[in-house]
Formats: structure tokens, sequence, C-alpha cells
């Protein structure tokens, strides 16, 4: 029982991240970002490119491939969002322009690299460590680490810098902050900019525990979705209590019924929220879920 | 000549779907990409009871509808209170559940393997075994469908639909139930996708899930989407030309195994440029000002 303690944290800690880093774009951008997933997989892909095909060391692979997904996410916004938003698109739009864009990515990234199962463990797989009888492996305490280091620079950023002052206020109240002087077209780039770090360094986490598949990612920005709105769209803490909410449940299902239906379970337990609790744990009331 | 009528079977099996869509996407404003899912409750529906109980068309086609239709009003009771892009994400949750049903629910659906050997479409005695005769009875389910939801979209309730995707809350103050009005719409569109997935299954006599998946909801919403919102032939012209799409890619040579990706590469090329010609260059003033402080 306690292994299942000890896979519900781990499994928490990415849906955190993958949440945080979607949340932070969502935020400013004021829509679902589907193209975010694209990130998720094209992290993993481009270290799979660069340290098996190109044999760079795995830390230069992390930063260039982090690197090139920023780029290539600001250069989205730029040249594809920010001409919606200046046209005042409906929200809906600017998703469905996203769902159309990860299509496209998502295609691209498979006639690139295939639709077969890629994998760049190019170290050995270990026996896990024993602890009072539970078992770790290395990755397992990699991903924990490194997860919780990065929601603490995030939580850093976010509350004691400037810019990300800037962000909260943006995404609370972008009209008001307009009126206050704060730029909205910085605190977008900025929020996709730092959304799309974190969320590569997700990405590249979960390619090295399940391997490569073009569509990595969708799966688990849809969990992160559902961590989200189960969360109330609310602050840093109330994620990580959803994360682990939507863990928890995935696991004991997987536990007493079968895996297989650890995906259908994350959106029956949205939907139990949505009719009972609609305004998530942070109960903070929005516009979207009401009538 | 067996695989032009090939096609224009599909033509008509995915003009009711778009068309059903477009009753909710585009007349009633709820993007819905739970659409593939109901399209399978009815494939699979009439699939089990034709082959488990070798019953007729006649009882399976209303319950397939009628299932579908119990199915949709549960969802959709839960689902207006989310909008926008909410109303989204929920739809496309909701279909990953039915995906997920289909294939994981292994005693009654069989999983991954899918029924195979579903009895040819037989209706008073009369069987559609050949392409021509099917092809006439799926014009005529799309023809009877087209009548229907121009008629509905033409009447009052079609005039609230109209209404309400526009301005929910002023529809609302007219005194209109826009809540009702939502509900009602999305189920006859799920009743209709259900249909089409009956002629589907008896069609091509093997039906598993993944004909079912979220691409196909995101293709039938592509063709709604590249139809236009508001318009049933704009719908009919859309959808033969992405089904006729992949033949013109094989025709100009591409690889079968790149030319699903090309497919694909097409519609999302296709969503945004409609999407991104759709919205209004609106000169809002109080947008001009803002941009002011922008700079």
């Amino acid at each position: 029982m306690l292994q299942i303690v000890l896979n519900i944290i781990v499994l928490s800690i990415v849906y955190a991240l993958i949440a945080i880093s979607f949340r932070v774009t969502q935020g400013v951008l004021r829509f679902f970002n589907i193209a975010h997933a694209i990130v998720l997989t094209l992290g993993g892909y481009l270290v799979y490119e660069m340290t098996i095909q190109c044999a760079w060391p795995l830390s230069l692979a992390v930063l260039a491939s982090i690197l090139i997904t920023v780029l290539l996410m600001l250069l989205i916004d730029h040249f594809l969002y920010r001409p919606l938003r200046l046209r005042n698109a409906a929200n809906w739009q600017l998703m469905l322009v996203s769902l159309g864009l990860y299509v496209l990515l998502q295609n691209i990234v498979s006639l690139i690299w295939g639709d077969s199962t890629l994998s760049f463990r190019f170290w050995e797989i270990k026996e896990g460590h024993m602890f009072y009888g539970l078992y770790i492996n290395d990755l397992e305490i990699v991903t924990v680490c490194s997860g919780f280091l990065l929601l603490c620079l995030f939580w850093l950023f976010i509350e004691k810098t400037n810019v990300g002052m800037k962000i909260k206020a943006v995404s609370s109240n972008y009209e008001l902050s307009s009126i206050l002087a704060i730029s909205e077209e910085n605190a977008v780039k900025w929020s996709v900019g730092i959304g799309t770090a974190l969320a590569t360094c997700a990405g590249i986490l979960i390619a090295a525990d399940t391997d490569l598949s073009p569509t990595l990612g969708f799966n688990w920005l849809l969990y992160a979705i559902v961590v989200i709105i189960i969360s109330g769209m609310g602050k840093i803490r109330h994620i990580l209590l959803g994360a682990l909410l939507l863990a928890t449940f995935q696991h004991l299902v997987a536990y007493y019924l079968d895996s297989k239906w650890m995906n259908s379970v994350a959106y029956i337990i949205l939907i139990i929220f949505l009719f009972f609790c609609p305004s998530g744990i942070s109960r903070k009331r929005i516009k979207k879920v009401d009538l | 000549m067996e695989y032009v009528l090939h096609l224009a079977i599909l033509i008509c099996i995915y003009t009711i779907l778009a068309q059903s869509l477009s009753l909710v996407a585009g007349y009633s404003g709820q993007m819905s990409l739970a659409h593939a899912g109901f399209y399978g409750i009815g494939a699979y529906v009439t699939a089990l009871l034709s082959v488990n109980y070798d019953s007729s068309l006649l009882i399976n086609l209303p319950v397939a509808m009628l299932l579908s239709g119990i199915i949709a009003l549960l969802i959709s009771a839960l689902a207006v209170r989310a909008i926008d892009d909410f109303f989204i994400f929920i739809t496309l949750g909701i279909q990953i559940v039915i995906y997920s049903i289909m294939n994981n629910w292994q005693d009654v659906t069989n999983g991954p393997l899918g029924i195979p050997d579903i009895p040819p479409f037989t209706i008073f005695g009369f069987t559609f075994n050949s392409k021509l005769s099917f092809l006439l009875l799926a014009a005529l389910f799309a023809a009877v469908v087209w009548f229907l939801i121009s008629n509905i979209t033409k009447s009052p309730f079609g005039r609230i639909l109209r209404a309400l995707s526009e301005d929910e809350i002023y529809t609302k103050s007219l005194g209109k139930n826009v809540v009702r009005a939502k509900v009602i719409s999305f189920v006859i569109s799920a009743m209709i996708a259900s249909l089409a997935g009956v002629i589907y299954a008896h069609y091509v006599s093997y039906i598993d899930p993944s004909s079912f998946t979220i691409d196909e909801s995101i293709f039938i919403l592509c063709i709604v989407i590249i139809g236009g919102m508001h318009n049933l032939r704009g719908v009919f012209y859309a959808a033969s030309l992405l089904v006729l799409l992949p033949e013109f890619f094989r025709f100009i040579g591409l690889p079968s195994t790149i030319a699903a990706n090309m497919r694909q590469i097409f519609y999302g090329i296709a969503l945004i440029i409609v999407i991104y010609n759709n919205t209004a260059r609106r000169i809002d003033h109080v947008k001009v000002l803002e941009q002011g402080i922008r700079r």
C-alpha cells in the first residue's frame, strides 16, 4: 500500500508540473492552448535526436531542446495568436486554431521521426533501491527532485519578481492592468516562455520514463487540463491539491479495477466536479461555468 | 466504378454527420467534439443487436437513436453549465470516455478486435447488397436529414438557436429558455449522428473503436467549420471535398504511409486558415485605445 502512495506522489508531481506550465500560459492567453501539448512531445523528441543521433551530452541536449521549444512557441504566439487577439477572436476560435496547430505539428513530428515508439534511454535499467520495503528507481528520484525544484523556482519567479507580478496581474484582470500601463504583450511573451520551458522539462521527464510516441503530449495535457478545472483555476497550492487528487483516484482505480480505466476515470472525476462543485477546489467563481 | 460508389456512400454518411453537428456547432454555437462518440454509439448498438440477437433493423434503428439521445440528454444537462472553451474541453472528455468504453469493455464490445460479420442492411425483406442500392439508401437518408435540419433551423426554434449563439444573455432576457434549447439541439444532433453510425455499421460490416476516435471528431468539426457554420449546402460541399481529398493525394502519387499524415496536416492548416479569416476585422474603439497603451 505504501508503494501506491509513493507512485501517487511521483505521478502528481508530474501532473502538477504540466498543469502549472499550462495554467501560466492559459491565465494570460485566456484560452486552452492545445498546442501546448506538442511542447511535451517535441521536448522528448529533440533530446532523443541530440543524444542518440548526434551524441551530445544529456545536459546540453536538455538545454538546447528547451531553447528550441521556447523559440517555437514564441514565434507561434507572435505570428498566429497575437494577430487573432488583435482581431478580437473569441476564445473558442482561438482554442480551435490551437487544436488545428496541434494536429499540424503532431503530424509533422510523426513524419520526421515515424510513428513507432523511440527511447533515449542510454542508461541501463537497474532494479530500484529498497527503502523500508519500498522500491524506487533512479528515474523516479530524479523526477521528484527536479519536479520539486522546478515548482519552487516557478513559485519564486511568480511571487518575488517584477515580471511574475505582472503576469499575475494580467491573468487576474487584463483590462484593469492595461489601465495601470502593464503591457499585456510582454506578460504574454514571458508567460509563454516560462510555461513552455516548464512543459519541456516535464516532457523530457515523461519521455525518459515511458518512451516516445507522437501522441504522448496530448494525453498528458488533457490530464493537466482536468487538474486545472478541478482545482478551479486557482493558485499553485490548489493545483498541487488537484494533481494529488487526480493521481490518487487514478491509482485507486488501477489498483481495485484495472489500469485500462485510468484514462476515463480522469474525465469522470471532471464530470463529478462540474456537477457538484463547479467552482473547483479554490472556490473561485469563474464566468465560464455557471448558468 | 465500385470505388466511385463507395466514395459517394462515404460522402452521404459524412454529410449526415456534419450537418447534424452543424445544428449544434453552427446554429446554437456549441462546438462539440463528442460527435464521433455518438456516431460510434449508433454503430455499436446496431452491430451488437444484429449480431447477438439477430434483431431486425426496425428495432435496431430506434433503439440506437433512443440510447444515443438518452446519453446525449444526460451529458448535455451537465455540459450546458459550461460555455466557450470549457464546453469544448468537456465534450472532448466525453468523447474520450465513450472511446475508452468501446475499447476497454471487452466482454460486451469485444475491445480493439471489433465486431465482425454485421449483416447487410435489410428492411421489409429487401436486402441492400449491391453498392448501387446502398448508395440510393444512404442518399435517401442524407436527403431526409438535410430536409429535417433545414426545417428545424427555419422554425421558431431555429431562430432561438441562432439568437443564443450570438448573445445568450440577451436571448434569455427575451424570455426564451436558453438551456432547454441547447439541450434539445444537442440531443437531436446526437440522435442523427447515431443514425449515421447505423448506416455505417451495416455498410462496412465490420467495426472497431479506431473508427470513432477523437481524430474523427476533429475531422467532422473541420467539415462544419470549412463548410460554414450556418450553411448546410456548404457543409455538403466540404464533406465531399474532404472525403475526396485522400484520393487526390493518392492521385499525385504520395506513398500511403505519408498520405495519412498529409491529410491530417491539411485539416490542421484548413482549420487555422478558415477560422483566421472568419474573425472579423472589427474596429473596436476600446481596443484601439488599449493598443495605444500597449505600445
